[in-house]
């Protein structure tokens, strides 16, 4: 009953774009209380220099030192911006100026260190020290860029794209 | 990106096709104990292996061109770059005494070092994880491992870290120091360790 009548009120508040904040900030809650578990952040920003920003759940907002990163997380650094997060699994990811950084993927079971990884750099560069996923089972650990895609046999590296089509 | 230049001659005399842009460099740097792992880099047309330090794959068109840099060119490159690295993770390791719930006096030393080393670290967290030995089933360890993960947690509280720059990890038998057949009892594997990133 419950999920029914959240759905047409979904369904209502689409046709008016102006209530989709509202809404959103009314039915997330729900949404959430109803899932089995809240999922947590794939990583933490621990270093952020200049412009950075998140798109996070269809909003952009400026990104902090201390602020969680999650999958479908789409990091932007500015010309003077620079970033530096940790995963949970110790991964370090470090993006440079003008780059765009999209977690697609991250699980990781602290208990068996098992999950996996994968990025996507679509323009600037990256430092990616790996972590404990890549420790366990590099085939896990992916990164992408428009061009190329990475295999990751545990290690540190550079990755510097231009981006699509050049 | 600054030989491109040289980089299309190269890969015009690989191919006729023309000249295309570089459009990808990878370069795979040591490790803090010099060792390297590998990178495997693929296009749609080829698949090439990078496995030594200070390798460095230029993509163009598709095509990947194998070279070699060095550290002092990969600090003027990308310097400022790695320079943003967060911190990487630091492994404490205690103890309890025989057959209690409390820490060993070189332990309990150790607590007061790891909250000022926290407190250096920006959004600095605190993972403890929780050991034990082989003896018992697999899952009755997981929870004492875990168990063990809490004591520890409180015992950083109490000693004014925040709560929520704590998390509690439980690895059962998994991860042992030494290595034993099953059913062992090992002191040294009855151990927390405390990470901090």
């Amino acid at each position: 009953m419950a999920a029914r009548a959240r759905t047409c009120a979904r369904r209502r508040v689409a046709r008016r774009s102006s209530w989709l904040a509202l809404a959103a900030a009314l039915l997330l809650p729900l949404a959430s209380a109803g899932a089995a578990e809240v999922i947590p952040p794939a990583g933490t920003v621990k270093r952020s220099a200049g412009g950075v920003t998140i798109d996070h759940a269809g909003r952009t907002q400026a990104l902090q030192v201390g602020s969680p990163v999650f999958v479908g997380d789409r990091i932007r650094t500015a010309g003077d911006g620079s970033v530096g997060v940790t995963l949970a699994d110790d991964t370090l990811l470090t993006a440079g100026p003008n780059s765009t950084l999209l977690i697609n993927e991250f699980e990781f079971n602290t208990t068996t260190e098992e999950g996996s990884l994968l990025a996507t750099l679509f323009k600037g560069t990256l430092s990616v020290v790996s972590g404990l996923i890549a420790r366990q089972a590099p085939e896990k650990v992916r990164f992408k860029t428009p061009n190329v895609v990475l295999g990751v046999r545990g290690t540190e590296f550079i990755i510097e794209t231009r981006g699509e089509g050049e | 990106m600054r030989k491109a230049g040289r980089l299309c001659g190269l890969a015009l005399l690989l191919s006729l096709s023309g000249c295309a842009p570089l459009s990808d460099r990878v370069v795979l740097l040591p490790g803090p104990d010099g060792r390297s792992g590998a990178v495997l880099v693929s296009t749609g047309q080829e698949e090439k292996v990078l496995s030594e330090a200070y390798a460095d794959a230029r993509v163009a068109g598709g095509r990947v061109s194998m070279q070699k840099t060095s550290a002092g060119m990969v600090r003027d490159d990308y310097g400022a770059l790695l320079a943003m690295q967060p911190a990487r993770p630091r492994l404490f390791v205690v103890h309890f005494d025989a057959g209690t719930s409390r820490l060993t006096p070189a332990s309990r030393a150790l607590l007061a070092g790891i909250r000022s080393e926290l407190a250096t670290l920006p959004a600095g967290e605190a993972v403890v994880i929780g050991h034990t030995d082989r003896v018992g089933a697999v899952d009755a360890n997981d929870r004492l491992s875990l168990q063990r993960a809490v004591l520890v947690r409180d015992l950083l509280v109490s000693a004014g870290i925040a709560p929520a720059a704590v998390v509690v990890v439980g690895r059962g038998e998994r991860a042992p120091a030494v290595v034993t057949a099953d059913e062992v009892a090992e002191a040294r594997n009855r151990r927390v360790e405390i990470k901090l990133r």
